[in-house]
């Protein structure tokens, strides 16, 4: 049986590979959610991975978050037609942006973890809005509202991505 | 407790970025690279990337669209016989329209025998005798971009900018080519841009893509660049529901390929229901098409005509659209007792020209502009 971060990364393949089968538009981006995001968010506030090993295979193990959102990335990139790099550099800002907001959390729960994440999805529309005006001629309106959905579902989602255990966590983590 | 402490909570408790994050920081720094070097043209490992997801997609959605087929055969066996006479029908009727078609056929290429126009004048270009077909594979499907993936390739004979068309009308463009496999680029995308008029009030506009959102018309494409136009007329002559047409200005696309249907927004914009927005796309017809090749790409040794002769398509097209400066006609009153050679032209002894009062097929004398 996989476990719940298992299917989470089935999940965020599913977002990514779905969309490019010809299905038809209720697989297509949005509504779709951006289930990346959750995982790129997720892994970053639980800071997955753990510290560098001296062998490989642990060094290989404490890097596999932005590893693998680099590899999302690009295949959703190849997917969706390109350009290259356009993904991946969402995700991955995600991710960076996850580790910043768990950093200054001083209270994690639902509401500051969701809203954690509504700030994370809105700077990646940013960065797209940036990229959109300077690198590629791309639509930005479409993504904002398969980030607005992603927002909206993250909290039945979360489970796959963090720790089930949020309110013992939050009288744990107040302020000191 | 200490577990769980060190899940969310910890995360501030460390100052030293740890290895993670650096290699995150650098491979956002690749993927911006990756964008900006994508400035220089498609790239050869999309294309074959394309190949490769088209293989991918066709195995994946394989039985998807046997159980499909399976289910919608099983279904017709109950209604054979109402359909076996439904289509007898049709068929007759069809024979109707056939016999009216072929009339209609032959009543037209006298007509244009008569106007003297060349063959390819109505979009004729699109070589439809040497269409491919084609089953899309991928439908990008993403927030961005509106492309599919075709799985014809290079190894088929397609070319970049193909014209892509169903049962319904227009798709798109083919934009690149695998060796067995080529992007597709939607009317819809956001950075396609299609001549289109109205089939009936022949209203010119340019179809702009918007993703999500139906395209919307642009009626006065022109405006910005050649505001000689300001006189454009007959854009409010669009109607509620009329057929929208590819218009071939430009070039790019052939004339008269139905792209949907004008109807009017709330805030009294135009927009068009794509003919072949019924979903999912599935086969496609790929059709060769060349577009015209501005005079300069094709000059032959010619004078040209007198000062002072004005073309048929000129008179034609004078009500929309002055004739571009170079046109000699605008000097006609000047005394010059001979027009100079063209500055691009070899000289004059070159090469006669073979029929100076008639245009080569070739070279159609700017019909495919804004003019008509």
């Amino acid at each position: 049986m996989l476990s719940p971060r298992a299917w989470g990364f089935v999940l965020a393949l599913a977002s990514v590979v779905l969309p490019a089968l010809p299905f038809g538009p209720l697989f297509a981006q949005p509504p779709m959610p951006l289930a990346v995001l959750w995982a790129a968010y997720g892994w970053a506030a639980e800071r997955e991975g753990g510290p560098l090993g001296e062998h490989w295979l642990q060094m290989l193990a404490a890097l596999r978050a932005p590893i693998a959102l680099t590899a999302l990335g690009l295949l959703h990139d190849q997917l969706a037609g390109g350009p290259y790099g356009l993904f991946v550099l969402l995700y991955l800002s995600a991710h960076l942006m996850g580790r910043i907001v768990s950093v200054n959390m001083s209270a994690p729960n639902l509401i500051s973890l969701w809203g954690g994440f509504v700030v994370t999805a809105a700077a990646t529309v940013a960065i797209a809005a940036l990229v959109a005006r300077f690198l590629a001629p791309i639509a930005v309106t479409p993504y904002a509202e398969a980030a607005l959905i992603t927002s909206l579902f993250f909290p039945i989602v979360r489970p796959l991505y963090m720790s089930a255990t949020v309110t013992p966590r939050a009288k744990v983590g107040g302020r000191r | 407790m200490a577990r769980r402490r060190s899940s969310v909570r910890r995360a501030g408790a460390g100052r030293r970025a740890p290895a993670a994050v650096l290699l995150a920081v650098v491979l956002a720094v690749g993927a911006i690279a990756l964008l900006i070097l994508r400035a220089g043209g498609s790239s050869s490992v999309m294309q074959t990337g394309d190949d490769g997801a088209a293989a991918a997609g066709r195995v994946a959605t394989g039985p998807v669209r046997a159980g499909e087929s399976f289910l919608e055969r099983l279904g017709a066996m109950w209604t054979a016989s109402a359909r076996i006479d439904e289509l007898e029908r049709e068929n007759q009727d069809l024979q109707t329209w056939r016999e009216l078609a072929e009339r209609l056929a032959e009543r037209n290429r006298r007509y244009e025998e008569l106007l003297r126009m060349p063959a390819d004048s109505f979009g004729e270009g699109a070589d439809v005798e040497r269409a491919i077909a084609a089953q899309l594979v991928l439908d990008s499907g993403g927030p961005f971009t509106r492309t599919l993936v075709a799985n014809a390739g290079a190894d088929h004979g397609v070319r970049v900018g193909y014209i892509v068309v169903n049962a319904n009308g227009l798709i798109g463009r083919v934009v690149t080519v695998g060796r067995r496999s080529s992007r597709v680029l939607m009317l819809d995308d956001y950075t396609s841009r299609i001549p289109v008029m109205g089939e009936a009030s022949r209203v010119r506009a340019v179809m702009a893509g918007q993703a999500t959102r139906p395209p919307e018309l642009v009626l006065y494409p022109y405006q910005v660049q050649s505001p000689r136009l300001d006189f454009i007329v007959g854009a409010q002559n669009l109607r509620e529901g009329e057929r929208v047409i590819t218009s071939g200005d430009g070039g790019i696309f052939p004339r008269g390929i139905p792209v949907g249907v004008a109807h009017r927004e709330g805030d009294g914009s135009w927009r068009v229901a794509p003919a072949a927005a019924q979903r999912p796309i599935d086969y496609v017809r790929i059709i060769p098409f060349v577009g015209v090749e501005t005079p300069e790409e094709t000059s032959v040794a010619d004078e040209g005509p007198p000062l002072n002769a004005v073309s048929s398509v000129a008179v034609i097209g004078r009500e929309v659209t002055p004739p571009p400066p170079t046109v000699p006609s605008a000097q006609a009153p000047t005394p010059r007792p001979a027009r100079p050679a063209a500055q691009q032209n070899p000289p004059p002894s070159a090469e006669p020209a073979p029929e100076p009062t008639q245009p080569a097929p070739e070279t159609p004398p700017a019909a495919n502009g804004p003019t008509e």
